[in-house]
C-alpha cells in the first residue's frame, strides 16, 4: 500500500486542494472591508502569531531546516505571477511548491554551489498589519503586509506586497498549510528571488 | 564601419566592446532589432478582433493589435502629436480605438488617425492621415508566432524564407505539444530583469558546455534526493560522445537537441517530481487510461529542443523565452508558458508545475553567471571573449541544405549567430517606419 500522507509524495495536491486555494484567494481579499470577528481561542491565536513571525525570522536567519518545519506535510508555498492571483492550474506562477519541492529548494541552496546564492542573499522581513480570522475547523486564516530588504552582491533591494496564510493544527502544533506571497510587482520584471520570501 | 566589425568579431573570438559599448548597442537597435524579423507576440495573446498587447521591438514601445478583419498590426506606441504614450495598459480587448490621454487624439487599431479634437484650428490644409501612428511595415505569422521587420527585402521574402529549416524545427516543437498550433496558448509569463547585455543571455541559449558546471546545484540536489538517471544528468562526463548535437540552421538560427538522451526512454520519468505529480498521474490514468495518460505525461515534459530564432526568441522546454534589450547592461528575460486547449484540465496543471521547475532550479544560477560575465567584460585589460570551442577539431558536418551539425559542447551557436549579427551590423540598410 502506497503511503499517501508523507511529504515525499504529493497525492494531496489534487483538484479539491486547488479548489480550496481559490476559495482562500477569495477569502483573503476581505471583501467586507474588515476581517471577520475572531472566534478563536486566545492561546491558538498567540501560537499563530508566533508561527508566522518565526517562519519569517528563520528564513532570514537561513535556518532553513527549522523553517521547513513551520510548514505542514501537506502545504503549498505560492508566489503568483499576476496580481490579483489567477488560478495556478491555468496560469504559470513565479513559484508554486508543495512540501517536497520546498525541500528541493532548501537542498539546492545547501549544496553550496547554487550560484544565485553565492554570496548568500541576506534578507530581513518586516510583517505588519497582521489580521487573523477563523477559517474551517482547526484552521486560522491570516493576512499581512510585508516589506523584504534583500542584500545581494552589496546591493539592497526592496520587495513588498502582502501574504495570505492558512494555518492548521497538525497534532498539537500550528503549521502553515498555505502561504501565498502577493508581490505588488508580480507581473513586472523580477530579480534574483532565490531566497525564501 | 565594415573594418570596425572585422576587428571585433573574429574567427574564434569577439571583442568585449561588442557587449559593453554604447554606440554598438545603439546601432543594434537600427540593425539587429530593425533589419531582420523580430519576434513580438503569440497569436493566442491577441485571440479576438480588437485585442492587443503592448510589447517592445528592441527599445521601441509598440502595440501589437488585431483589427476587426483579424489582420495584425505593429504600431509605434507614441502619439504623433506630442509624443505621449498612447496605450498605457499591457494588454486589452474590445479596443478598436486608442485615445491619447494628453489631447484626446484618437487612432484606429490599424494606426489610422481617426479624430483630432477641435480639428478646425489646424486650418484647411490639415491632413489627418499624415498623423497616423507609425507602423512597422512588415508583419508576419508563422504557425502562431508573430514577427515584424522594417526591412523591405526580408519583409517581401516573408517569414518562412527567413526561418529556413528552423521552421521545420518549430513544426517539431508544435508536434511535441499536440500538433495543433491553434490549440497552443500562452498562459502567463515569468519576467526577470538581468543586469547584463542581451547577448550574454543569447550566448547561453545554445551552450551545451555549461550545464555540468553552472547547474551543479540542480545536479547535486537531484542526485542526493532522487538518485541517478534524472533530469539533466546526461550532461555530466563525456557529453560530446552522446548522440546529442548542436546545429547552425542559417540566418543566425541555431538548434541544440537534447532529445536523443532526454527521450531515450521516458522524459517524464526523468523529471524532478512536480507538485501534485502523484495526484495527477492517478487521476489522469483513471480518466483516459494508462496509455493515453502516458502520452500526456510526455507532452507535458519539456520538448528537449533548444531552438533559437535569432535575435530574440528561444524555445526552451515547452516555454518561449524572449530576450529584449533595455539598455547596454540591462535585459528583459521573459519566459512565456504554454497550455494546450482540448486536453484534460489536469494535463495543463501538470504543464504549469513542470514549467515552473527550471526557472526555480536552473535559470537563477545561469543568470548569476550572465551578470558575472558582464561585470568581467568591463575590465579594460582583457579584450577578448572566447567562442572557439570545437572550431579546430573538424567535427562539423554540413549537409546538402547547408545545415552544419556539430557536437553538443561546440560553440557553433555563438559563431553562427555572430556571423549574422556582423552581417546586420555592417549593412548599410537603415529603414524607417511606415
Amino acid at each position: 500500500m502506497t503511503d499517501k500522507s508523507n511529504s515525499q509524495t504529493s497525492y494531496y495536491l489534487n483538484d479539491a486542494f486547488y479548489d480550496r486555494l481559490m476559495r482562500l484567494v477569495d477569502d483573503w481579499r476581505l471583501d467586507d472591508g474588515v476581517s471577520p470577528a475572531l472566534s478563536i481561542d486566545g492561546t491558538d491565536k498567540q501560537a499563530c502569531e508566533s508561527l508566522i513571525v518565526a517562519e519569517a525570522r528563520l528564513a532570514d536567519d537561513l535556518r532553513l531546516e527549522a523553517w521547513l518545519d513551520c510548514y505542514s506535510d501537506e502545504s503549498v508555498y505560492w508566489i503568483p505571477s499576476s496580481y490579483p492571483a489567477a488560478d495556478p492550474r491555468q496560469e504559470i506562477t513565479l513559484e508554486f511548491h508543495d512540501k517536497r519541492r520546498l525541500q528541493d529548494r532548501v537542498a539546492r541552496i545547501r549544496t553550496g554551489v547554487a550560484y544565485s546564492m553565492v554570496p548568500v542573499i541576506r534578507t530581513r522581513h518586516i510583517l505588519g498589519h497582521v489580521e487573523y480570522w477563523q477559517g474551517d475547523t482547526n484552521e486560522i486564516r491570516a493576512r499581512a503586509s510585508f516589506i523584504i530588504d534583500a542584500l545581494f552582491n552589496d546591493k539592497h533591494r526592496i520587495l513588498s506586497g502582502w501574504m495570505g496564510y492558512s494555518l492548521v493544527k497538525e497534532k498539537n502544533d500550528w503549521k502553515i498549510a498555505v502561504k501565498q506571497i502577493n508581490l505588488i510587482d508580480a507581473d513586472c520584471l523580477q530579480e534574483n528571488n532565490t531566497f525564501f520570501l | 564601419m565594415t573594418k570596425k566589425f572585422d576587428d571585433i568579431v573574429q574567427a574564434g573570438r569577439v571583442h568585449r566592446t561588442v557587449y559593453t559599448d554604447e554606440d554598438i548597442f545603439s546601432r543594434e537597435q537600427q540593425t539587429v532589432f530593425s533589419e531582420t524579423w523580430v519576434y513580438l507576440a503569440h497569436a493566442s495573446e491577441i485571440p479576438e478582433p480588437n485585442s492587443y498587447v503592448a510589447r517592445k521591438m528592441g527599445l521601441r514601445s509598440v502595440i501589437v493589435t488585431r483589427d476587426k478583419t483579424r489582420e495584425v498590426h505593429v504600431l509605434l506606441n507614441r502619439c504623433t502629436h506630442r509624443g505621449a504614450t498612447v496605450c498605457r495598459e499591457k494588454k486589452g480587448d474590445k479596443t478598436p480605438f486608442f485615445t491619447c490621454p494628453y489631447h484626446g487624439w484618437t487612432f484606429r487599431n490599424t494606426g489610422e488617425c481617426a479624430a483630432v479634437p477641435h480639428e478646425d484650428a489646424y486650418g484647411d490644409g490639415f491632413n489627418k492621415q499624415s498623423f497616423n501612428l507609425k507602423k512597422v511595415p512588415y508583419v508576419a505569422e508563422y504557425r502562431g508566432f508573430i514577427f515584424a521587420t522594417l526591412n523591405a527585402d526580408k519583409g517581401k521574402k516573408g517569414i518562412k524564407h527567413h526561418l529556413k529549416s528552423a521552421a521545420e524545427r518549430i513544426d517539431e516543437w508544435i508536434e511535441h505539444n499536440g500538433g495543433d498550433h491553434k490549440a497552443i496558448r500562452i498562459s502567463g509569463a515569468q519576467q526577470y530583469s538581468v543586469h547584463a547585455n542581451w547577448k550574454c543571455l543569447y550566448d547561453n541559449a545554445g551552450d551545451g558546455y555549461h550545464p555540468e558546471f553552472s547547474h551543479q546545484s540542480l545536479l547535486q540536489m537531484t542526485q542526493q534526493r532522487y538518485g541517478a538517471g534524472m533530469d539533466l544528468d546526461y550532461f555530466s562526463g563525456g557529453i560530446d560522445a552522446t548522440p546529442m548535437y548542436s546545429q547552425d540552421l542559417g540566418n543566425g538560427h541555431t538548434f541544440l537537441d537534447q532529445r536523443p538522451c532526454m527521450y531515450e526512454a521516458s522524459a517524464f520519468d526523468r523529471q524532478r517530481p512536480q507538485p501534485g505529480r502523484e495526484a495527477i498521474v492517478e487521476q489522469l490514468s483513471q480518466e483516459v487510461g494508462e496509455q493515453q495518460a502516458k502520452e500526456y505525461f510526455e507532452m507535458s515534459t519539456g520538448a528537449g529542443m533548444n531552438l533559437n530564432i535569432f535575435p530574440n526568441l528561444l524555445f526552451i522546454g515547452n516555454q518561449l523565452q524572449v530576450i529584449t534589450p533595455l539598455a547596454v547592461g540591462l535585459s528583459d528575460m521573459t519566459w512565456y508558458s504554454t497550455t494546450i486547449d482540448n486536453v484534460p484540465a489536469t494535463v495543463n496543471t501538470l504543464r504549469m508545475r513542470t514549467q515552473e521547475d527550471f526557472t526555480a532550479f536552473g535559470e537563477p544560477d545561469d543568470t548569476a553567471n550572465f551578470e558575472a560575465c558582464f561585470k568581467g567584460m568591463q575590465e579594460r585589460e582583457i579584450d577578448w571573449i572566447d567562442i572557439s570551442r570545437h572550431l579546430h577539431t573538424q567535427v562539423d558536418r554540413t549537409d546538402e541544405n547547408g545545415i552544419v551539425t556539430s557536437v553538443i559542447s561546440s560553440d557553433i551557436h555563438m559563431r553562427a549567430y555572430y556571423a549574422e549579427w556582423k552581417k546586420l551590423m555592417e549593412s548599410s540598410d537603415e529603414s524607417t517606419l511606415g
